[in-house]
């Protein structure tokens, strides 16, 4: 343990139990022994709805190996759980933030301590009482002002489809009801790369001629990860004003593209009486891979990492492996860490937007740790179909000196450069 | 001609339980106890409630013996004690001492079913203070203030608001020489922890603990309940000391995965005192010639596979006579061990007398 320098006492008179110390004992440390386990501190948190299963840990320590941020750093439920038994405020602490809600802890934890409950329910009275990490404060009122954690503008959400070279049906110009709703959210409509895979998935589903709209400049962000990094208030207002207008269209299913999306419509929109039937693209699309005319042959080896939100939380493994391997030429290699095991590039629970944050308090970021595991298997790209990832993946190539040695493609640009449009 | 009776020692849960199922099999059972009536330790010591069901004790026994208190085929022996035994298996003539008077008691097989006794905190060390300070006690100290439903710290009649168990006192200790885990107590002080949170809802409990043994459902039914709906405290790291602080206890132990040493303040310490062979138990041994193990419990003979029979053909023992047993192992044995003794007298009829 480290020594506190501002906790370095020097005495000119120390006398302990009636006994006068010699001189050199008089440098008196930093608290070493235990005097009270202050049961408030952990009680604070269980007493949250949602916080419940924080009282439950028994220290097992099965969390530590598997979470991502203790792999970089130092961190994980036990730990967490352990401080607050010896008092600490977890409303106030750096550790408050770290988690990335990607739920490996809670796959392996016996006692089903359910960080991905605990730590929007404690960041929620964090963000009551304004602390917040000022990067992650600006995304909120961002997200709040423009509907977006980007800041752009409302009205241009839709302006990427004037790239996408084929006609993209947006629903409240074609004003009939369609098949697949397709809820782009904000990285696939704002974001360069982000982008790019929305201009890709266009394109796919113009060649498979699917009878789908989009909700344009109408759409607000699902706010998923705004809720897990503790902005209830504003999940809640922007998931009624989706709700709201999906309600105004008639559809059979909806598409997400953004795993965080899914999980929203999946798993609390219902609880706020928007019960639709969602699916990931990828999900959408395996099945019908093998009705694409695919003109080239890519010659990669293909590494793929599994969205916690779509893999752990969604429990889809399969359809983005299906995408993939259905892609002529391209060979599939697995990292040591996937499907259920796979590792967290960061960016879930609002780890998107605490990267300078976070930098205080790992060796290396998450998404840095996995683009070395990716290099390791010798894969030419890495495959990924969150929005989220492309970014995050593509500064960690350049940050671990990997460029030219990796690429990053969302899985629907690499079906497009196989189609050859 | 062998005698058929079956004479049982000790009527605790399993000498009960061993009575109930001769007579239920129409076979006549002699059951001995020391005091003037029966139960055994729960009976004697006053548990409050059973682990881990919660059931009241006084209920829970009285409605186990009420077959064996009118019943043509159970002759209880109440104020007894054995002195002296002969014979072999079909027939044992055993000495007693029965309201003060010498009995004879003719058996054609023997269950001795004389338990344990708690841990005596004060008799090999005085680490915890146990005969120093008024506010240390023992598990059977505090199972008594629960059954009487007044839960206060000795040294001044008031209601304690911090609390802590120090498990392992008196077991798995080689310098006291009960290398053993005793089976209960880590259920049993959460199940004390359980009714102090019930009792005094503002009353922190602390279990201090080497490792927590809750096999079977124990885990579920009282270890998960304590931690996750009482919000018992579980700390690894065992007490050292007990030293008094103004009219606190100061507790002093290392807190182990933080590897620090702490020293909490609290109004009552209870040490989750455990299991050792009642003086009955060493007694019938020697009575019986019957071999023990280097504890001074019965020693079984078949291994895991028969937890009953012992050195001396005819004599079973049941229940924690053979070593730390909860409720469910002494009712078990006992069972076994009426059916075995059972066979014996039937088998030992076809030998000529």
């Amino acid at each position: 343990m480290p020594v506190d320098k501002s906790q370095i006492i020097e005495k000119e008179k120390a006398i302990v139990d009636g006994i006068e110390l010699s001189a050199e004992w008089n440098r008196m440390f930093e608290q070493r022994v235990v005097f009270d386990y202050d049961t408030d501190a952990l009680d604070k948190v269980t007493s949250l709805a949602g916080g419940e299963s924080m009282g439950w840990c028994y220290q097992c320590g099965q969390c530590i190996p598997v979470c991502p941020v203790d792999n970089v750093g130092e961190y994980g439920p036990r730990k967490i759980f352990r401080n607050l038994q010896l008092g600490a405020d977890l409303f106030n602490d750096d550790d408050l933030w770290k988690c990335t809600t990607c739920m490996n802890c809670l796959r392996v934890c016996p006692k089903e301590v359910d960080m991905i409950k605990i730590m929007p329910a404690v960041r929620e009275e964090a963000v009551l009482n304004g602390n917040v990490p000022d990067e992650l404060q600006e995304v909120f009122e961002k997200t709040f002002e423009y509907g977006n954690p980007l800041g752009e503008s409302q009205r241009k959400r839709a302006d990427w489809i004037k790239e996408a070279g084929v006609d993209v049906p947006v629903m409240k110009e074609i004003r009939r009801p369609v098949d697949i709703l397709w809820f782009v959210e904000c990285y696939p409509a704002y974001h360069a790369r982000g982008k790019d895979a929305s201009k890709a998935l266009a394109r796919i589903l113009h060649q498979l001629e699917v009878d789908y709209g989009i909700l344009g400049a109408e759409e607000k962000c699902t706010c998923d990860s705004q809720r897990l990094a503790g902005e209830t208030g504003l999940f809640e207002e922007f998931a009624e004003h989706n709700i709201r207008l999906l309600n105004k269209y008639k559809f059979n299913k909806i598409m997400v593209t953004d795993p965080h999306a899914l999980n929203a419509f999946r798993k609390e929109y219902p609880k706020l009486g928007g019960e639709f039937d969602t699916i990931h693209y990828t999900t959408f699309l395996a099945p019908l891979m093998e009705k694409l005319n695919f003109k080239n042959t890519l010659n990669y080896k293909v590494t793929f990492h599994d969205p916690c939100y779509l893999g752990r939380h969604n429990g889809e493994f399969d359809a983005p492996r299906q995408c993939i391997e259905a892609i002529p030429g391209v060979e599939l290699i697995e990292m040591g860490r996937c499907r259920e095991q796979s590792y967290c590039c960061g960016g879930g629970g609002g780890g998107m937007w605490l990267d300078g944050f976070m930098a205080d308090h790992v060796r290396e970021r998450l998404s840095e740790n996995r683009v070395r595991e990716a290099v390791e298997t010798g894969a030419d790209v890495l495959a990924v179909c969150c929005p989220y990832e492309v970014s995050r993946f593509e500064d960690a190539v350049k940050s671990t000196g990997n460029e030219g040695k990796l690429i990053v493609r969302d899985i629907v640009e690499l079906i497009v450069e196989a189609l050859g449009e | 001609m062998a005698n058929q009776n079956i004479l049982i020692i000790g009527g605790g849960p399993a000498g009960i339980e061993a009575a109930k199922g001769i007579a239920a099999l129409g076979y006549k059972a002699i059951l001995v106890e020391k005091r003037d009536r029966l139960g055994g330790t729960p009976d004697e010591a006053q548990y409050a409630a059973l682990t881990p069901d919660f059931r009241d004790t006084d209920e829970a026994l009285g409605e186990m013996m009420a077959p064996v208190l009118d019943n043509e085929n159970v002759n209880i022996l109440y104020n007894t004690l054995i002195t002296g035994a002969e014979g072999s298996i079909g027939n044992f003539n055993v000495k007693a001492l029965s309201l003060g008077k010498e009995i004879e008691i003719k058996a054609g097989a023997v269950i001795i079913s004389t338990g344990f006794q708690h841990f005596d905190p004060g008799r090999e060390t005085q680490k915890y203070g146990y005969y120093e300070h008024d506010d240390v006690i023992t598990l059977t100290d505090a199972e008594k203030m629960l059954k009487a439903h007044n839960f206060v710290r000795p040294s001044n009649g008031e209601k304690p608001k911090r609390v802590c168990f120090i498990q392992c006192v008196g077991s798995r200790d080689r310098q006291i020489g009960n290398e053993y885990c005793s089976k209960v107590c880590c259920g049993i002080a959460s199940k004390q922890s359980i009714e102090i949170r019930r009792l005094l809802p503002d009353c922190k409990v602390f279990i201090f603990y080497i490792d927590m043994r809750m096999y079977g459902y124990w885990e579920n039914e009282i270890y998960w309940v304590a931690q996750e709906q009482h919000k018992v405290n579980y700390v690894k790291g065992m007490a050292t000391e007990i030293v008094k602080k103004g009219d606190k206890l100061l507790v002093k132990g290392e807190d182990t995965t933080l590897r620090r040493p702490m020293e909490v303040p609290m109004d009552l310490v209870i040490l989750s005192v455990g299991m050792e062979p009642s003086e009955g138990t060493k007694q019938m041994a020697s009575v019986f010639g019957l071999k023990q193990n280097k504890y001074h419990f019965i020693e079984t003979t078949g291994g895991v596979l028969d937890t009953v029979s012992t050195s001396v053909p005819g004599v079973f023992a049941a229940g924690a006579a053979t070593g730390p047993a909860d409720l469910e192992d002494s009712v078990s044995s006992a069972g076994l061990a009426a059916m075995k003794a059972i066979a014996a007298v039937r088998q030992s009829q076809k030998i000529p007398a």
